[in-house]
């Protein structure tokens, strides 16, 4: 029995944890750590060809600028690393891949002498052909990008094809697909594209490691969600043993998926552990400008979608064929396929599914896990062509899906039930908050209005066995400390441990310390990713706050002489209501009770918690079926209503309305939080987002200048947001991930919207002014459909300034 | 070589810097140990490294620091007073304005700069005094909220405190 009281528990709006201390300025960053002026500066030399080999590095001129010590090359550190698959080195050795991958590193005493030298470092290269287009390259294999992916290491749940740019092919086969198509009374096919798009944090990548030459052991500081994963990769990278690695992981600025797995730490290592500079810190700062070149970005995709129904508007069947451009390396990238692949129905019953997503290779810079983690991909082409069809087939789009809701008990595409959810009532306080089927005028002369809605699924689609562990610890003065190594990247996850330990403990939230994550310190966790850690870790703090209660009331119920049961602890207060006892916690609960026997007992108090999925089997690889894949699935529902310009192509979202079912609500500033920031992030990713290339793969649009992200002057002027709880089972409070999910609707609901508003479908992100002014042009001339190819505005830029 | 020599008045206090030419103000402060001043793209584009240089928003990225001789510089540092956060501060905190808190003392910079010379800014005039200001984290409503709460406190309307919307 649990018998505590407290204002602090889960449920409530608190103030965050380090909210203070990042008001202040004060929080530091791993940029902001001071190493003393032993440190040394390392700056990245990057490939001016997009493929080629490399026939020479002359370091001459860099090693004449002062303060210079040492410039490396791959093979001064020839080790491969990787999360699922290990395609890459840190610096390249023999070939270069990419524009801006990294051929060399110049360490130096300062950062300035660093960033001049790496200017200085000459490169040639014999070059190759290169392949950008993510199609051709699945289905030519005229350039290969990895001739050696047969060699490559992987996790057995991916499935690279050897000798083809193929590095993951994740297939559905449910159910009965031909037959389904055969018999339907509609099929429809549509394509959708987006380019590659950027994380945009605020806080660029940051480590510093240092190795000790007596014993070996490496420090890392750096910028990362998943220390545990850094070190587990590192150690598996360069065959060490963990014991001797600690990652250090300070506060970062932003994370999105673009901080997890290892990103630039192996790279700054090389330089550590070099022989001559052995000792010394190192610290490698990636200027704004290289950001994307660092390391992944959210894979560009081409999706083919197609679609069976039936004659009464139900959904027979779904064939989706999904290209991931994942560039040069799908250590990361790799799983957002297989997770895309997950929820190849979306948010439908549909009995028969075939999907083949692949993670297909290419020269230009990597991608990987971002916010949504394929969903985001999957959903923004899926739910458009959902809206086609309802509009083909003369439906209203909302009864369309309604009528379509895969509901509880039913089968997703990887053949596991459906839990209970909230999403039809979502979906209808969507249609209701935004007056959905009320067609109004535009509040700009001349402008078009439009609203449009798209659904949101998202399932965890982690391996089967990812772990968390905490340790939470009972100070001598009743104040408690916790050790849970999820980052707190800004989704405050903090706020939501100290909520959890105040509602198992009676203790109140302010006497609470969670500390970010030191390996040295704090026991195991997979990854901050996957909008697990409420969930997940979540598990293992309730346990060990509830262990620790029950260690705590058993010491006070011998020394009292009481049962157990009869023990409450109110607001930080230890009580016995039978006895008229009330005592603080006090240094006793760190050096034990003197027990009317006369015997100490106790000690130090810690409780301890773990968890690890119980139920969750992977899927047959060719078939994509299993009994349980994913712990659950957080569904929503966005609705938009926006107005256009049809003299300039420029977009304004009036208001925005996304409701998802949390299953609990454990810290609700933090879910409005997620809520609101997430939705102008898939806003901007709609808008305004895409990374640009040449005909030469060079990145057009590396900074804030070029690449374009969301400004104040872009948030729409309201968000209304809400939730809905119905609870999941194995879940510490009934609650579900709901961090990334908030990006996955908003783009398609704005592209369902604009078409609501023009009657022109666009089917190629991003939507930006010019493309919007194009297809609008087009829709004069009497198209309705406007689609570009993912590389075609940028060729046209390229077109364009030749002409000037 | 770090040989010259620069006197400004840093949050009230007179303050040396040795600098390079080329050092920008950004990285001499940050050097000097004033690191709420961050380094998100150092060319003038995201706003983490705002402060009031003379009254003014300034990006220190863009000001070489030889530049600054003689200025009257306040950072966010300088807004805590005997321990007690500026009202801006502590409405950033109370309307969920801060995520990661990359962006939030350029932020809260600006927000200060634009309060000084508005008092009463509408929803318009914030948007267009925080868009050199890049947020990725929180959408930016709840930043509006901010500005606007603590627009109330300083002028001594709060009109019924501080409301929070408790779901």
């Amino acid at each position: 029995m649990k018998t505590i009281k407290t204002k602090t528990g889960i449920g409530k709006w608190l103030p965050r944890k380090y909210d203070l201390e990042k008001a202040e300025g004060t929080l530091q960053f791993a940029d902001d750590l001071r190493f003393g002026s032993e440190l040394l500066h390392a700056a990245v030399v990057r490939s001016t060809v997009a493929h080629g080999e490399i026939l020479k590095v002359d370091d001459s001129q860099a090693l004449k600028i002062p303060g210079v010590l040492k410039v490396l090359v791959g093979e001064d550190f020839p080790h491969h690393f990787g999360l699922y698959l290990k395609d890459r080195t840190p610096i390249a050795i023999g070939r270069a891949r990419y524009v801006g991958e990294p051929v060399a590193l110049v360490v130096a005493e300062t950062e300035e002498a660093a960033s001049e030298a790496a200017k200085k470092v000459k490169v040639t290269y014999s070059e190759l052909e290169a392949i950008f287009d993510p199609v051709k390259a699945a289905t030519n294999n005229s350039v290969l990008v990895h001739p050696n992916l047969h060699k490559y290491e992987h996790v057995d749940f991916i499935t690279p094809q050897p000798n083809t740019n193929i590095a993951n092919w994740f297939r559905i086969r449910k159910g009965d697909t031909e037959a389904a198509f055969k018999h339907a009374a509609h099929v429809f096919e549509e394509t959708i594209t987006c380019p590659q798009i950027a994380h945009g944090f605020i806080e660029t990548f940051c480590s510093i490691c240092r190795q000790d030459p007596g014993s070996g052991e490496i420090t890392i500081w750096t910028s990362a969600q998943s220390p545990f994963t850094v070190r587990d990769i590192i150690a598996k990278g360069i065959n060490y043993p963990l014991h001797k690695i600690r990652v250090i992981a300070p506060p970062i600025g932003g994370g999105f998926g673009g901080k997890a797995g290892m990103t630039v730490e192996a790279l700054c290592l090389a330089a550590a552990m070099d022989e001559d500079l052995k000792g010394r810190p190192v610290k490698l700062f990636i200027p704004r400008e290289e950001v994307m070149l660092s390391s992944w970005v959210r894979q560009g995709f081409v999706a083919r979608i197609q679609m069976a129904v039936s004659e009464d508007g139900f959904m027979q069947g779904i064939r989706n064929t999904f290209w991931f451009d994942t560039g040069i390396s799908a250590e990361y990238g790799a799983n957002p396929v297989r997770s895309a692949g997950y929820t190849s129905m979306g948010a439908y019953n549909i009995p028969n599914v075939w999907a083949d997503c692949y993670a297909v290779y290419t020269n230009k810079p990597f991608g990987g896990a971002y916010r949504g983690f394929g969903l985001p991909e999957l959903m923004s082409a899926l739910e458009v062509v959902v809206d086609i069809v309802a509009h083909k087939l003369e439906i209203d789009p909302v009864e369309f899906r309604k009528k379509n809701l895969l509901k509880k008990g039913q089968t997703t595409c990887t053949g596991m039930p459906m839990h209970d959810h909230a999403l039809e009532k979502i979906v209808d306080k969507v249609v209701e908050k935004m007056d959905l089927h009320n067609e109004e005028p535009a509040i700009r002369k001349g402008w078009k209005r439009g609203k449009g809605i798209a659904l949101a699924i998202k399932a965890p689609a982690t391996p089967a066995d990812a772990s968390s562990s905490a340790i939470v610890k009972l100070n001598g003065d009743g104040t408690v400390e916790v050790l849970a190594a999820t980052m707190d990247m800004g989704q405050g996850t903090y706020s939501a441990f100290a909520q959890i330990v105040s509602e198992e403990l009676g203790i109140p939230y302010d006497w609470i310390k969670v500390y970010y994550p030191d390996t040295q310190s704090h026991p195991y966790d997979w990854q901050t990713v996957a909008s697990r850690s409420c969930w997940s870790m979540g598990m293992a703090v309730k346990r060990a706050a509830s262990e620790l209660r029950e260690k705590l009331l058993a010491l006070f119920a011998e020394y009292w002489q009481t049962p157990v049961e009869t023990i409450s602890i109110e607001y930080g207060v230890v009580k016995c209501h039978k006895l008229g006892k009330s005592e603080r916690i006090d240094e006793r609960v760190q050096n034990g009770f003197k027990m009317p026997d006369g015997i100490l007992k106790g000690g130090p108090i810690i409780g301890t918690g773990s968890f690890t999925p119980p139920d969750l089997i992977y899927p047959d690889p060719d078939t994509g079926q299993s009994s349980k894949v994913v712990a659950h699935f957080t569904l929503g529902a966005v609705g938009i209503d926006m107005e256009v310009d049809p003299g300039t192509g420029r977009i304004v979202a009036n208001k925005v309305c996304a409701g998802y079912d949390v299953g609990k609500a454990i810290t609700p500033i933090n879910i409005k939080g997620q809520i609101e920031g997430g939705t102008v992030q898939g806003l901007s990713a709609c808008l305004m987002e895409g990374m640009s290339y040449d005909e030469r793969g060079r990145l057009l649009n590396p900074d804030f200048t070029d690449y374009k992200i969301a400004t104040i002057m872009d948030a729409p002027t309201e968000i209304e947001c809400f939730w809905e709880e119905v609870p999941e089972e194995i879940s510490p409070y009934g609650n579900r991930g709901v961090g990334e999910h908030s990006m996955i609707a908003p783009a398609p609901a704005l592209n369902n919207a604009l078409f609501k508003a023009t009657g022109m479908r666009i089917h190629s992100y991003p939507l930006s002014r010019e493309r919007v002014y194009k297809a609008l042009k087009a829709k004069e001339k009497g198209e309705s459909d406007f689609w570009e190819w993912p590389y075609e505005l940028d060729l046209a830029y390229m077109r364009a300034k030749k002409e000037w | 070589m770090k040989d010259k020599r620069v006197t400004i008045t840093l949050n009230g206090r007179k303050t040396i810097l040795v600098v390079e030419d080329r050092t920008t103000l950004l990285n001499a402060l940050r050097e000097h140990g004033v690191t709420s001043l961050k380094r998100g793209c150092e060319e003038g584009e995201c706003g983490a490294c705002t402060l009031i240089m003379n009254g003014l928003p300034q990006k220190s990225c863009l000001i070489l620091a030889r530049e600054a001789e003689g200025a009257d510089i306040l950072t966010v540092e300088g807004l805590v007073k005997k321990g007690r956060l500026h009202p801006i501060q502590q409405a950033f905190i109370d309307e969920g304005a801060i995520q990661c808190g990359y962006c939030t003392p350029g932020m809260v910079m600006t927000t200060y700069a634009l309060l000084k010379k508005n008092p009463y800014p509408s929803d318009e005039e914030i948007r267009e005094a925080l868009t050199g200001n890049i947020c990725r984290c929180t959408g930016y409503l709840a930043i509006i909220r901010a500005v606007k709460k603590s627009a109330a406190i300083l002028s001594g309307n709060n009109g019924g405190g501080g409301t929070r919307e408790d779901y």
